[in-house]
């Protein structure tokens, strides 16, 4: 078992931003000097695309203004001075719902997805839902709540109910032996659950014929499928590749993180908003381990949870080295997206000059997307966003494996997004002129 | 406390262009010892004065054009052993010196530098020469063919210097393995060429010598001057077969053969990749 810790430990101010998802921003219910208790709500907003906010401390609140955020931008938030003390708000655990009432409770509860994305809206998208697929290939985060299994299957089968979706896979790395185990060994609504691996054209649809299940477990590739590699995980769990500028949803797939689904039974069973969840530390730090934290615990506190630095900092990584934003200052808060936090020491940090490409296809072999990265950034270098689109460039799910295998250490990933920002740009200035 | 912050990814892999460059210089230092052993000091001479003649003229043209002086990446020393190795042992030094020095400057950096050229400098520069002594100084002493086994460790029929022992060039292996060098072109290069041969009736010892490993493995292999599409590569691969054994079948010369050859697929290599643009991932919705 790995090493996870809850942080008990009280920082010496809260940060709290008010917008944790991507959507609109929420207006603060609270003041300066008020004192707030833990669960009550001191974010909310009006609109399509909300996450509610939560305080998970109880304490009084300093100020309200524009703080760091790990997203790299300084945003509007609460912050709390934390005080010794238990009070919460009354927490109402709810028994069988109906689905309507659950994806009420979910939004209540202003549980986000790994991606971002509002999980009550994730599991409506008012489209045509056969399948949710559970990602479950962040290697320490599942490992941090295998001890609370049978909550997460059971928030799993919650969000089944509240999308009215008939079926479930849960992806797990296939070298992820721990997990793979504990999957294997429970038990859950009676029966043992289905462990079956992908291979070759076997995907969850077969397994699902086979076995006549509901819920199945599979054991994909050795990918980890970060936030924006969504129509990756489609095309190698269900077999579905998705048309250049569709989503998910448009293969009738929706995707959930282990952290919401035990989110999502907390809030039903239990009447907690999403006030926690899991942050793996690793790198050099004197104890990499994952740790369980509440929201708005700065940086800082969590690393001191970790044994502290180890020796000199040179940058801190959240969400994964290959796609993550290096933030400016340990004083950043954790929010409700932040999976992981890499530090590197000094002397690991790269400094590269990027020289001319040598067209030896290294980035071409890595692309899983079956994309031409080098051209693409050539063509965005020079301003001509017209070819990079011809190139498919909006397929790209910046995973970062082009910029890391170049020889010649070019900003591919950094030139391709700003491909995609251009594209995206002119088909929305394309968009306004026809609508006129 | 200050931390870095910089686009992602935020880790990279060793490899450079300076480790790519260097390995392959590397790979070849052992031919270079065979032919020493084989020819004495005009090997010696004539490796130098490529290898010399290659870097004075990077410098020369950096310098003059107040560009940022790249040597120590190696390409253009590599470019120079390439070249002193494609040429007799038997020439005056000034021939593989003069070579280099066109190879660099003229096919190389005429052309926009490192990665800018569209054919491969050495086998301009071979063309260059053949073009310009093909009758005096580029003939050598006869044509190697492989007699027996022993002949793959120490070719004792002149050639060119590459030409001294094609088994010392074993190390590419290890860079193919190690995905320094891309192992398609190599593989449907050779592939090709053997399959072609044995139909057309031509005795495979007349192709297995040492120019033409050194084509397979050195030359169709340039990153710059062959296709970068996955495609693209294995019908670069087979193009690079064809052309080199039309030339050798109709001239019985496979060594020349495989340098035209070379230079001809080198030609066409931007419209395989053009005509070999992967596909969209799920389609494109019409």
């Amino acid at each position: 078992m790995s090493d996870v810790i809850k942080l008990e430990k009280l920082p010496e101010k809260a940060i709290i931003p008010l917008r944790q998802h991507d959507g609109i921003g929420c207006a603060p219910l609270v003041k300066k000097g008020d004192e707030v208790i833990v669960g009550q709500k001191i974010g909310e907003c009006e609109g399509s695309e909300l996450a509610y906010i939560h305080s998970p401390f109880c304490g009084t609140v300093a100020s309200i203004e524009m703080m760091p955020n790990p997203g790299g931008k300084r945003i509007l938030s609460v912050v709390l001075t934390p005080a010794e003390c238990v009070q919460s708000v009354e927490f109402v655990p709810e028994k069988n719902a109906p689905p309507s009432r659950l994806i009420e409770i979910i939004k209540e509860a202003g549980v986000v997805e790994y991606y971002e994305k509002p999980t009550y809206l994730a599991l409506k998208p008012g489209k045509r839902i056969d399948t949710l697929v559970m990602n479950a290939t962040f290697p320490l985060i599942t490992h941090a709540y295998l001890d609370s299994l049978d909550k997460v299957l059971g928030g799993f089968r919650l969000m089944l109910e509240a999308g009215g979706i008939d079926r479930g896979v849960i992806i797990v790395r296939a070298d992820d032996k721990e997990s793979l185990a504990a999957f294997k060994n429970i038990t859950f609504e009676g029966k043992p659950l289905t462990v079956a691996p992908l291979i070759g054209k076997r995907h969850a649809d077969y397994y699902f014929e086979d076995t006549g299940e509901e819920i199945i477990v599979l054991a994909g590739g050795k990918i980890t499928y970060t936030p924006t590699m969504m129509n990756l995980l489609s095309a190698d769990v269900m077999g579905r590749k998705i048309p250049l500028g569709r989503e998910p949803a448009d293969a009738h797939v929706v995707v959930c993180g282990v952290k919401s689904a035990k989110a999502v039974y907390d809030a039903v069973y239990e009447g907690k908003p999403y006030l926690e969840n899991a942050v793996t530390v690793t790198g050099a730090v004197n104890n990499p381990r994952t740790v369980f934290v509440r929201f708005g615990t700065p940086i800082k506190d969590v690393i001191e949870a970790c044994g502290g630095y180890k020796g000199e900092p040179g940058k801190l990584v959240v969400n994964g080295s290959m796609g993550g934003v290096a933030v400016y200052t340990d004083a950043a808060p954790v929010v409700k997206n932040t999976t992981g936090i890499v530090v590197q020491a000094k002397d690991e940090v790269v400094r590269d000059e990027a020289i001319a490409c040598i067209h030896c296809a290294r980035c071409v072999d890595a692309c899983p997307m079956n994309l031409l990265p080098t051209r693409i950034a050539s063509y965005s270098d020079l301003g001509r966003y017209e070819e990079c689109e011809q190139l498919y460039a909006m397929n790209c799910i910046e995973c970062g494996a082009c910029a890391v295998v170049c020889p010649s250490k070019r900003h591919l990933l950094q030139l391709i997004r700003y491909s995609k920002l251009q594209i995206h740009n002119m088909c929305a200035a394309e968009a306004e002129e026809a609508t006129k | 406390m200050t931390f870095t912050i910089s686009p992602p990814p935020h880790i990279k892999e060793g490899v450079s262009v300076k480790s790519l460059m260097w390995s392959r210089f590397i790979v070849l230092l052992p031919v270079c010892l065979a032919s020493i052993y084989l020819f004495g000091t005009p090997a010696i001479v004539n490796l130098l004065a490529g290898v010399l003649g290659a870097v004075f003229i990077e410098l020369a043209i950096e310098k003059t054009f107040k560009q940022k002086v790249t040597i120590s990446d190696g390409n253009a020393a590599y470019l120079g052993l390439l070249i002193a190795l494609m040429v007799p042992p038997s020439v005056p030094f000034w021939i593989p010196f003069i070579a280099s020095v066109f190879g660099v400057g003229v096919v190389k950096h005429a052309f926009g530098g490192l990665g800018s050229y569209m054919f491969h400098p050495a086998l301009a520069a071979w063309v260059f020469l053949k073009l310009s002594w093909g009758s005096t100084f580029m003939v050598p002493a006869s044509i190697p063919q492989l007699g027996g086994l022993s002949d793959l460790i120490l070719e004792k029929g002149a050639g060119f210097l590459v030409d001294a022992s094609p088994i010392a060039m074993i190390g590419v292996l290890y860079l193919i393995a190690r995905k320094y060098i891309e192992w398609r072109i190599p593989f449907t290069y050779l592939l090709t060429t053997v399959v072609l041969v044995i139909l057309l009736g031509d005795p495979l010892s007349y192709v297995f010598t040492g120019s033409f490993l050194l084509g397979v493995f050195f030359i169709a292999t340039e990153t710059s001057t062959s296709p970068i599409t996955r495609s693209g590569r294995i019908f670069y691969g087979i193009a690079c077969g064809f052309l080199t054994v039309i030339y050798g079948y109709y001239t019985g010369n496979y060594i020349e053969g495989t340098f035209y050859g070379l230079l001809l697929a080198n030609a066409i290599s931007p419209l395989i990749e053009r005509s070999t643009l992967p596909k969209p991932f799920g389609g494109v919705e019409a």
